[in-house]
C-alpha cells in the first residue's frame, strides 16, 4: 500500500468528522473518497495532506508515518476546491512558486513550467493572470502548480465543483487522462457519483464520518454492503413490501428493498414483455423527458417505483396501464444487503 | 420630468447640501481661521513663532513620538491580525474586542492608567528608579500614551481584508514546501500592503494630533517634554495667539498631507483590487 490509513479519528469540538478510519491505496491508482457533503471526506484528504492532524491513528505514506511531518515537507501535490490560485502572480508565476521555493535551477524551472503548461494545453497565457482566465483554464492551472514540484502524491479536493456542467465533462476525461498518463496516485474528493463512477479505478463512499465501503466503481454499484452504498446511487425507489412482486425470495426480517430505475422495465399492454407472468400491473403517474430518455413513475400495489424507457418507444400517458417487471432489487436486513435476482430469469435460462 | 425623479433630485441636492453646509461649519471655516489668524501679523511674525526654539523642539518631540509609536504599532498590527485571522484559538473574540478598547477609552484615562502604572505610588516606580527610566512627566511616557491611543489603527484595516482572502492561498503555498516567512513574503504581504500602508497614515495622523493621554503624562515641561499639541495649548493660554495659530497651521499642514497621500493609497488599492 502506497497510502495507508490505521484508525483515524477526527473531532472538531463535539463534531466527529472521522471515526476509526481504515483504508489503503496501492500506487499509481486514482481513488475517489465519494459521499454527501458533511461525511468527512474533506477531512481525510486534509489529514493526508497534513493540513488537519488526526486526534489519533497513523497516515503512512510511502512506508512512514507521516503524522509528525508538516505539510511543507510531505512532498505532496494538492488541488484545492476554489483553486487557491496566487491572484497576484501570473500564471507562469503560480507554476514556478514550488519550484523557486525549492530554490531550482532557473533553467529548469523556466523549463518545468512551460512543459507543465505544454501538457495543460495553456501556452502562450504565461503572462496572464488567474482572473483573466475562464474556470476551467484556473483549474489546469492548479493541476500543473500542483504539479511542478513532482509529488509522489496528488490530492483534488472537488476539483470540478466551482466548473459549469459542460466543461466539467470534458474536464473529467481530460484529469483522468492526464494522471494515468503520469501514473500518479491520486485521491480526488467528490460527492458526485457519476464523476467518482466515470474517473476513479477505486471508490471509497463515506458517510457521517465512516467509510461505508471500498472497491471499484462497479462491485460498488453491483455488490453494496451496506443499506447507505444501496441507496446512494441512481434515484432508487424504496419499497416497503417487496413480497407484492411476482418470484423474488422471501427474506424473514427485512427492513425494506431499493429498487433502482434501470432495474425495472415498464411496456405497453400491447409491447412484447417476455416475462409477462411474473409482471405486475400497474398505473403510471408522470411521464417526464429527460433528454436522452423518458422517466416514468408507476404506481404498483400502492408502491411507487422510477423506471427509464427509451424514446424510440411508443409513448406512455398518465393514468396508462402497463406491465412493469422488476429485474433484480436490493433488500436491506439491518445493517446487511441482499441482492435479489428475478427467479424467472433463471428459469428462463435453465430452459435454454 | 416625471414626479419621482423629481423627488429623487431634491432629495440627491438636499442631502448634498447639507453635507456642504455641514463639512463648511464643522470644518474648513476653523482652518480658515487658523491660517488667518496664524499670519495676522504678517509673514515675519509667522516665521518668528515657527522657528522658535521650543516649537521646533516641540516638533521634533512629536515627531519622534509618531515614530515610535506607528513602528510599534505596525508590527504588532501584523502580529495581532495574522493571530486573529489565520489562527483559531480560544478567547479570539474577546482578544478582537480588547484591541478595540483605546478607540473607546477616553485618553485622559489612558493617561492616568500610566501614572498609576508607572507614578511615584506604584510599585514599578522604585524599580524603574533604580535602573534609570524615567516614564512619567518624560519622553518614554508620551510614547507609551502615543502607542497606547494608536494601536488599533493597523490591525483595524488588517482584519477585515485578511478574514475575506481566508487561508487556501498560505495553504497552497505550503503545501509546495514554502516556510512561514516566504509564505508571508509573497503570498500575504501583496494582499495587504495597501491595507497596511493605509493603516499606518491613520496611525501616523492620529499620533501626530494625540493631546488627551499625552497632557495627563507629560507635565508640559518646555522644550523637554512637549508635543506640538501642548505647546499650542501653552502658547493659547498665555495669550499668544499668533504664534498659538501659527504652530497650529504646521499641524494643518501635515495633516493635509496626509490626507493627500491617504486618498492616493486608497485608489491605488482600489485599483489593485479589481483588477
Amino acid at each position: 500500500m502506497y497510502v495507508e490509513l490505521k484508525d483515524i479519528n477526527k473531532s472538531y469540538g463535539d463534531f466527529k468528522a472521522s471515526k476509526s478510519i481504515n483504508f489503503g491505496v496501492e500506487k499509481g491508482k486514482l481513488i475517489g473518497l465519494l459521499g454527501p457533503s458533511g461525511s468527512g471526506k474533506t477531512t481525510i484528504l486534509r489529514m493526508i495532506a497534513g493540513l488537519e492532524t488526526p486526534d489519533f491513528g497513523e497516515i503512512i505514506i510511502d512506508g512512514q508515518v507521516v503524522n509528525e511531518i508538516p505539510a511543507s515537507q510531505r512532498g505532496i501535490g494538492f488541488v484545492f476546491q476554489n483553486y487557491a490560485l496566487f491572484r497576484h502572480m501570473t500564471i507562469y508565476e503560480n507554476v514556478a512558486f514550488g519550484l523557486r521555493v525549492k530554490k531550482e535551477k532557473k533553467k529548469y524551472i523556466d523549463e518545468r513550467v512551460r512543459e507543465l503548461l505544454k501538457l495543460v494545453g495553456l501556452e502562450g497565457l504565461e503572462k496572464r493572470y488567474p482572473s483573466q482566465l475562464s474556470g476551467g483554464q484556473r483549474q489546469r492551472v492548479a493541476f500543473a502548480r500542483a504539479l511542478a514540484p513532482n509529488p509522489h502524491l496528488l490530492l483534488l479536493d472537488e476539483p470540478f465543483a466551482a466548473i459549469d456542467a459542460k466543461v466539467r465533462l470534458e474536464l473529467r476525461s481530460w484529469l483522468k487522462e492526464m494522471i494515468e498518463k503520469l501514473g500518479i496516485t491520486s485521491i480526488f474528493v467528490t460527492h458526485d457519483q457519476d464523476e467518482a463512477i466515470e474517473v476513479a479505478d477505486e471508490i471509497i463512499i463515506t458517510n457521517q464520518g465512516r467509510i461505508e465501503q471500498m472497491g471499484t466503481p462497479l462491485e460498488i454499484y453491483q455488490d453494496p454492503q451496506t443499506p447507505f452504498v444501496a441507496s446512494f446511487f441512481g434515484q432508487p425507489s424504496f419499497l416497503k413490501d417487496y413480497q407484492s412482486f411476482h418470484s423474488f425470495e422471501a427474506i424473514d426480517n427485512y427492513t425494506e428493498a431499493i429498487v433502482r430505475p434501470e432495474f425495472v422495465n415498464v411496456t405497453k399492454k400491447n409491447e412484447v414483455q417476455k416475462y409477462k407472468s411474473s409482471a405486475s400491473e400497474g398505473v403510471v403517474t408522470e411521464v417526464s423527458f429527460r433528454g436522452d430518455s423518458v422517466e416514468v413513475q408507476v404506481s404498483v400495489n400502492g408502491e411507487k417505483l422510477s423506471a427509464k424507457r427509451s424514446l424510440e418507444l411508443q409513448p406512455v400517458t398518465v393514468g396508462e396501464k402497463v406491465d412493469v417487471f422488476v429485474y433484480r432489487m436490493l433488500v436491506t436486513e439491518g445493517k446487511r444487503v441482499h441482492l435479489l435476482e428475478n427467479q424467472s430469469l433463471h428459469e428462463d435460462s435453465v430452459i435454454i | 420630468m416625471k414626479k419621482e425623479e423629481r423627488n429623487a433630485a431634491i432629495t440627491k441636492w438636499v442631502l448634498i447640501g447639507i453635507t456642504i453646509l455641514f463639512l463648511g461649519i464643522m470644518l474648513l471655516l476653523p482652518l480658515i481661521v487658523v491660517l488667518v489668524q496664524a499670519f495676522r501679523g504678517g509673514i515675519a511674525a509667522y516665521m518668528s513663532a515657527v522657528a522658535d526654539e521650543y516649537t521646533i523642539r516641540a516638533l521634533l518631540l512629536t515627531l519622534e513620538a509618531t515614530l515610535c509609536a506607528v513602528i510599534l504599532n505596525t508590527i504588532f498590527g501584523l502580529f495581532a491580525s495574522f493571530a486573529v485571522t489565520k489562527f483559531d484559538f480560544k478567547w479570539k473574540k474577546i482578544l478582537t474586542t480588547l484591541i478595540d478598547v483605546p478607540v473607546t477609552v477616553s485618553p485622559i484615562i489612558a493617561g492616568l492608567i500610566f501614572i498609576l502604572l508607572f507614578g511615584r505610588r506604584s510599585i514599578l516606580y522604585e524599580w524603574l528608579k533604580a535602573i534609570h527610566i524615567k516614564v512619567v512627566f518624560a519622553v518614554p511616557g508620551i510614547i507609551l500614551a502615543t502607542i497606547f491611543v494608536t494601536f488599533p489603527f493597523i490591525s483595524r484595516e488588517l482584519i477585515p481584508i485578511m478574514e475575506a482572502q481566508g487561508k487556501d492561498e498560505e495553504e497552497a503555498a505550503a503545501l509546495m514546501g514554502a516556510n512561514g516567512w516566504t509564505i508571508f513574503r509573497r503570498i500575504t504581504f501583496p494582499h495587504i500592503k495597501w491595507a497596511l500602508l493605509y493603516g499606518i497614515v491613520l496611525c501616523t495622523a492620529r499620533a501626530m494630533g494625540e493631546f488627551g493621554a499625552v497632557s495627563v503624562l507629560s507635565g508640559h515641561l518646555r522644550g523637554r517634554t512637549n508635543t506640538l499639541p501642548l505647546h499650542i495649548e501653552i502658547l493659547f493660554n498665555e495669550f499668544q495667539y499668533i504664534p498659538a495659530f501659527a504652530v497650529s497651521s504646521i499641524l494643518v499642514v501635515l495633516a493635509i498631507f496626509i490626507l493627500v497621500v491617504r486618498s492616493v493609497l486608497e485608489s491605488r488599492g482600489k485599483k489593485e483590487y479589481e483588477s
